[in-house]
């Protein structure tokens, strides 16, 4: 064996430009695959974080239904003692209930229409960014004042600082009229636009009396200590709620579907792409050693009238493209690695970032990060797919008569 | 001439004296361009939808608006012109479509639900060209007229809602002084978007009656232009400037939209860079090729040498070598990507990520636009490029010593 | 009048650690329509010497002079100028383009010069006739027997007329009748257009026909014997 690896180690270096152009192909692709899926890895896990922890958290409790109709009376009774008993049997704080409406907020010279969410303040900052994001005044502190957390982009359009009153005007869970008067006491600027436009936040003790709830709320959000562990913690949430209620917990898939759709989108073009990558780079490979079998055709005719047998030649064949692949694989991998990692640090930014990146919750620089899957996923594709393309090449040879073959030039 | 003639010839017929070698390469070059171009003409068709999307709801390329408007969509900040003084500067001016028209926040309340959309006073006639609503596909009717009366709302909203056409909804929406002004509407039209959180967000009421209602006499929020080419603004947007006094901002739709403006232009930039990688994965290839082929052409060339040929000479037939490969190679590739973008120009569809798409402001069909300018850019870097990446090859046979290379033993 | 004069020429080569001595203060004079052979064992100068008539290699010192002018000194591109016009070259192998039929590698050195096309096709009819090869004018190296190759490279060595023509062991791939079939060729041309012939050989017979033999070893010229005189 260990003549055979130096003799297929050699070949290599007979035409010492071929087997480098060759082998740069792949470090080629190499580098750029472990740069692109370290990028890509990287970006969506920060897409899914960033997004679920500006609001959505992990995964919800609901009413059945609620998720598609959004209806007030689509309600989950007896939120708070739910809660309770949730953040006890988990033994975690990341467990906070709300409750929803729509409302016009009027200010004295503007009115809007908005989504009023009671939140519990104690908890609250536990499943959402908001209120680590407050710029002005402070985040709600007891259950039951009449106190509104509002975004900066309403504040602006409603024309209100901290300290001015906000009127809410909306339907209770029964239909009837609902109205309150409350203190802005806190402005948050998340980035996101949806948000900042859109949101109010109130003590839930203060929305449940207002809005008529009974002492029920919309949902219950449980944040796992892990994106991992989210489906785990599904489970046991979904073992814990009453069996007589038509409850349901949602995780964020379903509460966001566009996000994980956009994700698979955007996976599947770039699969395209490194497709095509790898593709080229298996023509170039099997080019190579297509013509380096060719030329070597009287050698080969020697060899087999002196007794080896055709599929050791094959063998060959391929154990010098297995030599290439692995030569381009770690070449490929360290400068890739070592590129990704550099930009790691120094972070990675493109013109036209800050807004794209906007729109998906995510910074407007970048660092990705080396992981052992993004560092090989790539170059191992390339060094497979290398190798497959030498098989037509090692079959020829299987064919080879030795007579014929000597007589080539 | 005679010289080039023949350096022609020998070209033509080294590159098919090796048949595989020559194939394989050739095979790369057409799936790499294949490739270059399916890839552009999709990113390049969802890009364009995109902004024909968002262009059809803004509306338009260039808005004009009050200075505080676009911070503050509030009816207080109106058009200092009045209606009629807009028409008569904007009408004979010849823009393939214009419309003036109100658009304010409004709360929308059914028996049982209430809801916060973007109420549009609209003349119908003048938007239709502009619009993103099928006018003939709205469930009932659309608005007939700026003095309509009807109120138009998409299917999401009325399932919302939980009304129906024909039934009555309350608008609500603040005036000028501050006051809510509210008025029952029927909805008489119920419409459809591709994108549904449209339905959900815009409601239609003719412009004189929200006028009506809102208590603003003859005037309006905004002034909508549509020109003829979204990547071409520049024209229509100073023709609007001339048109307007300075107190009102003049906006283009890359201004208005900026995600999609900037989306655009990067873009625009993935194509070139998409365009790079993939000739690079195959220079890789082309030189080893044409090393490959020098290498066993040494003696002959040292032959031509020998004889009188002149060294560029030689550099020139190694370089039309390489360029004939290219636009053979080029040349099927195109077609092969016409071949499959042709039939798929109905639409791919991928409603399976459709609501991932609505995230990124897309539809859920695709629609891919092969462009002239993506096809030209393609063959221009190729043929560049690749010229420059045979240099190499071709100076080293060029400067081959005849006496060696004839001599020279494999 | 002298077609080639070779005056004190010296070339060293260096193979690993030793130094051969290729030419050593060789010098020589060939008349015009004079047919000389050169023979020395392998790696006697022969090829060297050659070369460095034809212009392809220049030597470490001396002068080399065909038809008066001095060549040894001339640049790159004048050499190549020289050879295209006025020297015809005879190799031992590889003497063809192997994608170009016969025909065509006997015109080649024509269009590189720029003679049109009609005068290229008659010319190279007449000369591939007068070597033998009619009816063969269409065929790739690769159709032809070794002899037939050989023919086509003479045919193209004169197509042009040149004055002087260089052959390089031009009968060490051909069987014996083959190889004299050639060396009349070269015989009869010589008688008939004046050409001159050097001829590196190591072939009996070929030195055989020879009108003056020079024998070479280790770079210098140590035996000179005018035969067959006309």
């Amino acid at each position: 064996m260990n003549l055979v690896l130096r003799l297929a180690w050699r070949n290599l270096w007979r035409q010492p430009r071929r087997t480098w152009l060759t082998t740069g192909a792949m470090v080629f692709a190499n580098v750029l695959l472990v740069f692109m899926i370290s990028l890509q890895f990287g970006m969506y896990r920060l897409m899914i974080e960033n997004s679920l922890q500006a609001f959505t958290g992990h995964m919800q409790v609901q009413a059945r239904g609620y998720i598609d109709d959004k209806k007030m009376r689509q309600s989950v009774p007896d939120i708070v003692p739910l809660a309770n008993e949730l953040r006890e049997e988990l033994g975690s704080g990341a467990v906070a209930a709300r409750a929803t409406a729509f409302a016009l907020a009027s200010s004295e010279e503007r009115s809007y229409g908005i989504a009023v969410f009671g939140v519990e303040p104690q908890f609250e900052p536990r499943v959402s960014n908001i209120p680590g994001l407050i710029g002005e005044g402070r985040y709600l502190e007891s259950n039951d004042a009449a106190e509104l957390v509002i975004g900066a982009v309403l504040a602006r359009n409603l024309k209100v600082g901290v300290g001015d009153e906000v009127t809410l005007l909306g339907s209770g869970r029964d239909g009837s009229f609902a109205a309150v008067v409350a203190n802005v006491v806190g402005i948050f600027d998340s980035g996101v636009a949806e948000l900042d436009r859109t949101i109010a936040e109130m003590p839930l003790g203060l929305f449940q009396d207002v809005f008529y709830m009974h002492g029920s709320g919309h949902q219950v959000v449980v944040n796992a200590p892990r994106l991992g562990q989210v489906a785990e913690y599904r489970q046991r949430v979904a073992a814990l709620l009453p069996e007589d209620e038509d409850l349901v917990v949602h995780d964020w898939d379903a509460l966001l579907p566009g996000l994980k759709q956009a994700i698979q989108a955007d996976i599947s073009s770039a699969v395209f792409m490194y497709a095509v990558l790898v593709v080229l780079v298996a023509f170039s490979v099997l080019n190579t050693q297509l013509m380096s079998v060719l030329e070597r055709t009287h050698e080969f005719g020697i060899v087999l009238a002196l007794g080896l047998k055709p599929g050791r030649l094959g063998r060959l064949v391929m154990l010098e493209t297995a030599l290439m692949g692995l030569m381009g694989l770690f070449i490929g991998a360290l400068i890739g690695g070592a590129l990704t990692g550099w930009l790691g640090v120094q972070g990675f930014t493109m013109p036209g970032m800050d807004e794209m990146g906007a729109k998906f919750n995510l910074p407007s620089r970048l660092h990705p990060q080396v992981t052992f899957a993004s560092l090989l996923s790539g170059p191992a594709v390339v060094f497979l797919f290398s190798l497959l393309a030498s098989v037509y090449p090692a079959l020829r040879l299987r064919r080879l008569q030795p007579v014929e073959a000597m007589r080539a030039a | 001439m005679n010289t080039l003639r023949i350096l022609v010839l020998l070209a033509w017929r080294n590159l098919w004296r090796n048949h595989r070698r020559t194939l394989i390469m050739l095979g790369a070059v057409v799936v790499g361009v294949w490739a270059m171009i399916f890839m552009t003409a999709l990113t390049m068709g969802m890009v364009n939808d995109m902004i024909e999307d968002s262009i059809s709801v803004l509306p338009g390329h260039v808005q004009v608006h009050h200075p505080d408007y676009l911070d503050d969509p509030n009816i207080a900040n109106l058009l200092p012109m009045p209606d009629d003084e807009i028409e008569a500067t904007f009408a004979p001016a010849g823009f393939r479509a214009w419309a003036t028209r109100i658009k304010v926040p409004a709360v929308v309340s059914s028996e049982r639900e209430s809801r916060g959309v973007t109420l549009l006073g609209i003349d119908p006639q003048r938007e239709e060209p502009m619009s993103f609503v099928d006018y003939d596909a709205v469930d009932g009717r659309f608005l007939e007229g700026p003095e309509d009366d009807g109120l138009v709302i998409g299917h999401k909203l009325a399932d919302t809602l939980e009304t129906e056409l024909g039934k009555r909804v309350v608008l609500m929406s603040q005036d000028p002084d501050n006051d809510i002004a509210d008025r029952g509407f029927r909805v008489v039209g119920l419409f459809s978007a591709d994108v549904e959180a449209y339905e959900e967000q815009y409601v239609f009421a003719g412009k004189g009656t929200l006028q009506e209602l809102l208590g603003v006499g003859d005037r309006v929020t905004s002034i909508v232009v549509l020109g003829d080419d979204y990547r071409n603004v520049e024209p229509v947007y100073e023709k609007v400037r001339a048109l307007v006094d300075g107190g009102v901002t003049v906006s283009r739709w890359t201004e208005l939209d900026s995600y999609l403006g900037t989306m655009l232009r990067v873009m625009d930039g993935f194509v070139l860079v998409w365009v790079i990688v993939i000739f690079l994965a195959l220079s890789f290839g082309l030189v080893n090729t044409l090393v490959m082929a020098v290498f066993e052409r040494v003696r002959e060339i040292g032959l031509m040498l020998a004889l009188g040929m002149k060294p560029s000479s030689i550099l020139g037939q190694i370089v039309i070598e390489s360029m004939m490969l290219l636009v053979i190679g080029l040349a099927i590739g195109n077609l092969l990507a016409w071949a499959t973008i042709k039939p798929l120009e109905g639409g791919i569809d991928i409603s399976v990520v459709a609501e991932g798409m609505a995230m990124m402001g897309a539809a859920s069909v695709l629609y891919p636009q092969l462009r002239l300018e993506d096809v030209i850019l393609a063959n221009t870097v190729v043929l560049i490029l690749g010229f420059f990446a045979s240099l190499s090859p071709a100076w080293r046979a060029s400067r081959l010593q005849p006496v060696e290379a004839i001599t020279k033993v494999n | 009048m002298t077609a080639v004069r070779c005056v004190d020429l010296c070339k060293t080569y260096r193979q690993g650690d030793q130094e051969i001595k290729a030419l050593d203060h060789l010098s020589m004079e060939v008349e015009e329509g004079g047919f000389v052979c050169l023979s020395s064992p392998s790696g006697g100068g022969k090829t060297t010497l050659l070369n460095a008539i034809g212009g392809l290699d220049r030597p470490d010192s001396g002068e080399v002079y065909i038809a008066g002018e001095r060549i040894d000194n001339l640049s790159k591109g004048d050499l190549a100028e020289l050879r295209l016009h006025s020297i015809g070259f005879v190799f031992q192998a590889f003497n063809l383009i192997p994608v170009l039929s016969a025909r065509e590698n006997v015109e080649f050195v024509m269009q590189v010069q720029g003679v049109p096309a009609a005068e290229r096709h008659g010319k190279s009819t007449e000369v591939l006739e007068e070597v033998g090869l009619q009816g063969l004018e269409e065929r790739l190296p690769s159709e032809m027997s070794g002899g037939q190759q050989q023919r086509v490279a003479v045919a193209r060595a004169i197509v042009s007329g040149p004055a002087l023509v260089l052959a390089d062991e031009p009968t060490a791939n051909l069987d014996s009748k083959t190889a004299d079939g050639l060396i009349d060729l070269f015989q009869h041309l010589n008688d008939h257009h004046g050409t001159t012939f050097i001829i590196a050989t190591h072939d009996e017979r070929v030195m055989a026909y020879a009108k003056r033999l020079v024998r070479m070893l280790d770079g210098r010229i140590v035996e000179e014997i005018e035969q067959n005189a006309a």
